[in-house]
């Protein structure tokens, strides 16, 4: 291995003699030569006007013509791929317009105006490119500039507007996401309960009779305890039911108190009030009274005998000491998991990487035509792994492990070995050759030199790229979880489809806690070895 | 006795670096080699302990053949040839110790080296050489917290480690400012005045040669084109000038004569 190289040192230090050896004179600079137009400015404006951009080539401003020429063309061509889009409906090019006119006047009128505009001022540029005494003027590249942005804003459907008009209906949601935490914790509850028998619809036998009262318990009373259930005539219309009086006494005093139906079927549902759940305060006796209507009907019309129903009425009351909740515990258990996900990933990527980083760094394998093409190959398969993305590997790896956070560690894994297999092969190229042949120099053994020269080389950056990468892979095991591959990503996307927002937003927070930690320590470890 | 017979070296991309140099070096001798850089003095140092491989010709140390020597037999040798840098080549992310250290590992169990252990003697050794260079308080810093003439102070005790007969030394001074410059020189001189250590030094400083050096040889493009004592670089013609460092080159007044501060 040639680890010398002739220093490139200026001969000047010889404090008492000054060269100037060969090679080293600075060299005059030619004035850069503006070729001449082939034609004058008139013709090369009107070709300009013909073809754009034709009158610059002809005025030998060949890269300018051309890219002013692949410009125009792409802003029509886009252009007209948006009239298109906006009218497809319509025949014909002059319907399509107006049409597209009709939707977004606005940008349709500026581009048609501002192609025009670029048209005419090519041809301008193409008069002053062909005159002797040519000048730059970059002001024909700032309004294709415009344009493209002005086509881009409407490609990419950006609307300020709506954002502005919809945040009142993303506040809710999103404040849940912004601080969950009330559903972090709960308590313990304990209902305190009692039920009336209902008959439906009433017979001539005697209606149930009221439930018998027990000092210190919950009692309900409902008057009558029997009637008809709501129903719909043959119009659809609504036949109110019979209303009864319920009377509670025994419950905890000032409580909120929910009443339920229970039908013959064990259809058990709450009742509803001009359609809001019925939702009641007892009062300082522990006591409520309130009227309702008899529910609908949803036993079938073949259910026949005496059908008793049950009205009951409920409250919830929270006891204890709080306790995480169920979306707490997952989420933490969910994090655990992802933050060894990434653990494990960088653990195999870093134990796959270090063989293959000596295949891909050049100053190892640039000895023969063989191992440069195995230099060439090892580069290419990197680079090629490296360029998709870990969310993609895992919708592949998921086929092969299935869901769960083994298909989430082998995508980080594949993606891992190509990212620090890069990495290390350039931390193995740029490795000082001074000390090698210092210590080449002391009658060393080979082994001895890799230990004492190349290993405390290698040491730092292979550390600093390795926990850079852990932090990389935790943080993507964050979201790779929404593909099937384990993790808290998992949970993550199922809260969102449920519309747990609160839910969401602890799997979010503990993400941005785990991430933002991970990243100061990896910080701080990498700071202290390099 | 170092004798050097016909080398030539030239490399792979056709540059030819060394033509048919012979020269020979007594022991006890401080030897100077001058040029221009690219003249090929670099080369030279290195090809012989022959960490360049010369193209042709003979490196012949005490009588023992380097240039054909085999690998156990080049490492005997190499160990007893101390060698410092312009760059200094310190191993930046160790301390001083391991880099002093290291200047045992010809010498020492391969195996135990490996583990970075080292007996009590190279220990010793090695705290009496950091002390000979007055650096032995950053022993246990990392060798690139230290200054520019404190790290090639740890070049001269990695070498020192070396035992050695014979210390190479490639422009041991030029990243250096004049008073270090005098400084390592005044190292080199003493090791070569006090236990007769065979130096061999490219220098660019035209009066640090004359300060220093017993013998000089003149490099240019590869080929000796000057040869003589301390005293006849004091009496170098303008002529001889030209001869080494190129017909374009000024000589500055009388600055043969004249000494650096410091």
């Amino acid at each position: 291995m040639a680890i010398w190289q002739e220093d490139e040192q200026s001969p000047a230090i010889i404090m008492s003699g000054r060269t100037s050896p060969e090679g080293k004179r600075p060299k005059t600079k030619e004035p850069h030569e503006q070729p001449v137009s082939l034609v004058p400015p008139l013709v090369a404006a009107v070709a300009s006007m013909f073809l754009p951009g034709l009158g610059q080539i002809m005025a030998r401003q060949v890269q300018r013509g051309l890219l002013l020429m692949a410009a125009i063309g792409s802003i029509a061509g886009l252009l007209a791929w948006r009239v298109y889009d906006l009218a497809h409906r319509e025949a014909g090019a002059a319907a399509m317009l107006r049409k597209a006119l009709q939707r977004e006047p606005f940008f349709v009128l500026l581009m048609l105006t501002g192609v025009v505009i670029l048209w005419l001022w090519i041809a301008w540029d193409a008069y002053r490119q062909a005159q002797p005494d040519r000048r730059g003027g970059v002001g024909v590249f700032v309004l294709v500039g415009v344009l493209f942005f002005t086509l881009g804003w409407q490609i990419s459907q950006i609307d300020l507007y709506k954002v502005v008009t919809e945040l009142p209906d993303a506040w809710p949601p999103f404040s849940r996401v912004l601080w969950p935490w009330e559903a972090a914790f709960t308590r313990a509850t304990e209902v305190v309960s009692a039920e009336a028998e209902i008959l439906a619809p009433c017979d001539d036998l005697p209606p149930p009779a009221p439930p018998e009262e027990i000092a210190g318990q919950p009692y309900l009373v409902a008057d009558p305890t029997c009637g008809d259930m709501t129903t719909r005539d043959e119009n659809l219309g609504e036949v109110p039911g019979t209303k009864l009086v319920l009377v509670g006494r025994g419950f905890a005093p000032n409580t909120e108190t929910t009443i339920w139906w229970t039908d013959p079927g064990g259809n058990k549902f709450r009742v509803r009030k001009e359609g809001e759940y019925i939702t009641l305060q007892t009062d300082e006796q522990g006591a409520f009274q309130i009227e309702i209507t008899m529910p609908y009907r949803l036993l079938p019309p073949s259910a026949e005998g005496r059908q008793f129903h049950r009205v009951e009425a409920r409250q919830v009351s929270e006891v204890g000491n709080l306790i995480p909740s169920e979306a707490l515990r997952l989420t933490l258990g969910r994090m655990v998991e992802t933050i060894f996900m990434g653990m494990m990933a960088t653990a195999f990527g870093i134990v796959l990487a270090i063989p293959i980083s000596f295949l891909a760094a050049r100053n190892l394998m640039s000895g023969s035509w063989f191992t440069m093409a195995i230099y060439y190959f090892t580069r290419t398969i990197l680079n090629i792994v490296r360029s998709i993305e870990p969310m993609i590997w895992a919708l592949i790896s998921v086929m092969v492990a299935g869901l769960g956070p083994f298909a989430g560690i082998i995508a980080l894994t594949v993606h891992s070995v190509a990212a620090l297999g890069k990495l290390y092969s350039e931390a193995i190229e740029s490795i000082d050759p001074g000390p090698i042949e210092a210590i080449h120099a002391t009658g060393a053994t080979r082994l001895q030199t890799i230990m004492y020269a190349v290993m405390p080389q290698m040491i730092s950056p292979f550390v600093s790229f390795s926990i850079y990468r852990w932090d990389i892979n935790v943080r993507m095991s964050t979201v790779i979880g929404l593909v099937g591959g384990g993790g808290i990503g998992f949970l993550l996307i199922q809260y969102i489809r449920l519309l747990d927002y609160r839910s969401a937003g602890i799997a979010v927070w503990f993400i941005a806690i785990t991430v933002a930690t991970l990243d100061y320590v990896s910080a701080d470890i990498r700071r202290r070895f390099v | 006795m170092l004798e050097v017979k016909n080398l030539t070296k030239i490399y792979d991309d056709g540059t030819v670096a060394l033509r048919d140099v012979s020269f020979d070096v007594a022991d006890g001798d401080f030897l100077i080699i001058i040029g221009l850089s690219g003249s090929g003095k670099s080369t030279l140092l290195r090809c012989i302990n022959r960490l360049i491989e010369p193209t042709e010709g003979q490196v012949v140390w005490d009588g023992e053949d380097v240039t054909t020597a085999d690998p156990p037999q080049l490492r005997h040798i190499r160990r007893q040839i101390g060698m410092i840098f312009q760059q200094f080549n310190l191993v930046k992310r160790s301390t001083v110790l391991t880099n002093v250290l290291a200047g045992r590992l010809g010498y020492v169990n391969p195996w135990a080296s490996l583990l970075y252990r080292f007996s009590a003697e190279d220990l010793e050794m090695a705290a009496q050489a950091l002390e000979r260079m007055g650096i032995a308080d950053q022993a246990h810093k990392r060798a690139d917290e230290l200054s520019g003439g404190q790290q090639q102070r740890v070049g001269i005790a990695r070498a020192l480690m070396q035992q050695p007969r014979m210390i190479l030394a490639d422009e041991p001074v030029a990243s250096l400012d004049p008073v270090l410059a005098h400084s390592i020189l005044g190292y080199l001189e003493q090791l070569n005045q006090e236990e007769a250590i065979t130096i061999l030094c490219s220098l660019h400083y035209l009066d640090l040669v004359q300060r220093y050096s017993t013998r000089v040889i003149g490099l240019r493009d590869g080929q000796i084109v000057y040869r003589g004592s301390q005293e006849d670089i004091r009496q170098m013609t303008d002529a001889e000038f030209k001869e080494i460092y190129g017909a374009e080159a000024e000589r500055v007044g009388a600055g043969l004569e004249g000494t650096l501060g410091g």
